[in-house]
C-alpha cells in the first residue's frame, strides 16, 4: 500500500467526520437525536499493525483468503453512543466537543492534504528532473 | 464532501424558520382576535417547531449498502411541524377591552415574551454555530481542490 493511498483513505475519513459532526451540530436540538462520532485511527493502526510481510497476494474474488494483507483500505466506521443524555429531550450532543472536534478535523484534513502535495510533489521530481 | 454543507444548510433552514415562528409569537403577544371559532374570538396561540433528523430514504440506503460506501445516513435536520401551545391563556381583568366578556375578563395569548427571548438567543447561536461549521466543510473543500497542484 502506497503513502498515497493510505492518505486518500484518512482524507476520506476525515470528510466523513466532517458530515458527521455538521450533522451533530445540525441535529444539536433535535430531540431523541444521539451523538455519533467516527472511529479510523484505530483500525487504521490495526491494519498497520498487521501489515507483517511485503508478501501479499492478491485478492481477485472475494472468496479468496488473504495472504499476507488484504490490499483494500481501512474504511473509517460511524458509531452511535447511546448510552448518555445531555438534555431533557434524550439528545445527547455536546456543542462544544463537536465544535473542538471540527477543529481538530480540520486541521488534520490540512496538514493530510499537505501530506498528500508533497507526494505529489516528489512523484514529480522523480518524473522531471527538476524540483520546479 | 458536500454532504457536510447541504447538512449545515438544512440547519441553517430550521434555525432561520424557528426564529421566524418565534419573531410571529412576540409580535402576536397582544393579538386577541387569533382565530374567529363558533362567533367567538380565539387569542393568538403560541407556536413551537418540532424539528426530527432527515433520514436517508429505502432506497438511498439499498444504493449505498450495493456500492459498498460508507454507510452513514446523515442528511441533517428537517422541521417535522409547526404545532400549537395548548396551555390555558392568560385571562386578564380589562373591562374597557372591546373582547372582553361580561364579567369585565379578557382572555390574552399564552406568550410568554421573556421565553421566546431565550428560544430567539438559543435559535441564533445554533444559526452560529452551523454558520462556522458551514465555513469549515468549504475551507476544507477548498483544500481538496488544491491537492496535486
Amino acid at each position: 500500500m502506497t503513502n498515497i493511498n493510505l492518505l486518500q483513505s484518512a482524507l476520506n475519513a476525515a470528510s466523513l467526520r466532517q458530515s458527521v459532526i455538521t450533522n451533530n451540530i445540525a441535529n444539536a436540538e433535535t430531540p431523541g437525536y444521539k451523538a455519533k462520532q467516527v472511529v479510523f485511527e484505530d483500525i487504521l493502526k490495526q491494519h498497520l499493525n498487521n501489515q507483517t510481510s511485503n508478501f501479499v497476494g492478491k485478492t481477485t474474488d472475494p472468496r479468496h483468503f488473504p495472504i499476507g494483507d488484504s490490499s483494500d483500505l481501512p474504511a473509517p466506521q460511524v458509531v452511535e453512543d447511546d448510552s448518555t443524555v445531555m438534555q431533557n429531550n434524550g439528545n445527547n450532543v455536546d456543542v462544544d466537543q463537536e465544535m473542538t472536534n471540527m477543529a481538530k478535523n480540520a486541521l488534520w484534513f490540512n496538514s493530510l492534504s499537505k501530506q498528500m502535495n508533497n507526494q505529489f510533489q516528489q512523484l514529480s521530481i522523480a518524473i522531471t528532473g527538476r524540483s520546479s | 464532501m458536500f454532504d457536510s454543507l447541504n447538512i449545515s444548510a438544512s440547519a441553517l433552514t430550521a434555525q432561520r424558520l424557528r426564529m421566524d415562528v418565534v419573531s410571529s409569537n412576540i409580535a402576536n403577544a397582544q393579538t386577541t382576535r387569533g382565530s374567529y371559532v363558533n362567533g367567538k374570538w380565539i387569542p393568538y396561540q403560541r407556536k413551537m417547531v418540532v424539528m426530527e433528523p432527515r433520514v436517508s430514504s429505502f432506497s438511498q440506503v439499498l444504493q449505498g449498502q450495493l456500492q459498498q460506501q460508507s454507510q452513514s445516513g446523515l442528511q441533517g435536520v428537517r422541521v417535522a411541524g409547526i404545532v400549537n401551545d395548548n396551555t390555558p391563556f392568560n385571562r386578564v381583568y380589562d373591562p374597557s377591552n372591546p373582547d372582553a366578556d361580561s364579567s369585565g375578563y379578557v382572555m390574552m395569548p399564552n406568550v410568554d415574551v421573556s421565553k421566546e427571548m431565550v428560544d430567539l438567543l438559543s435559535a441564533s447561536r445554533s444559526y452560529e454555530e452551523n454558520v462556522t461549521a458551514f465555513n469549515t466543510s468549504k475551507s476544507m473543500a477548498m483544500k481538496a481542490l488544491e491537492l496535486g497542484s
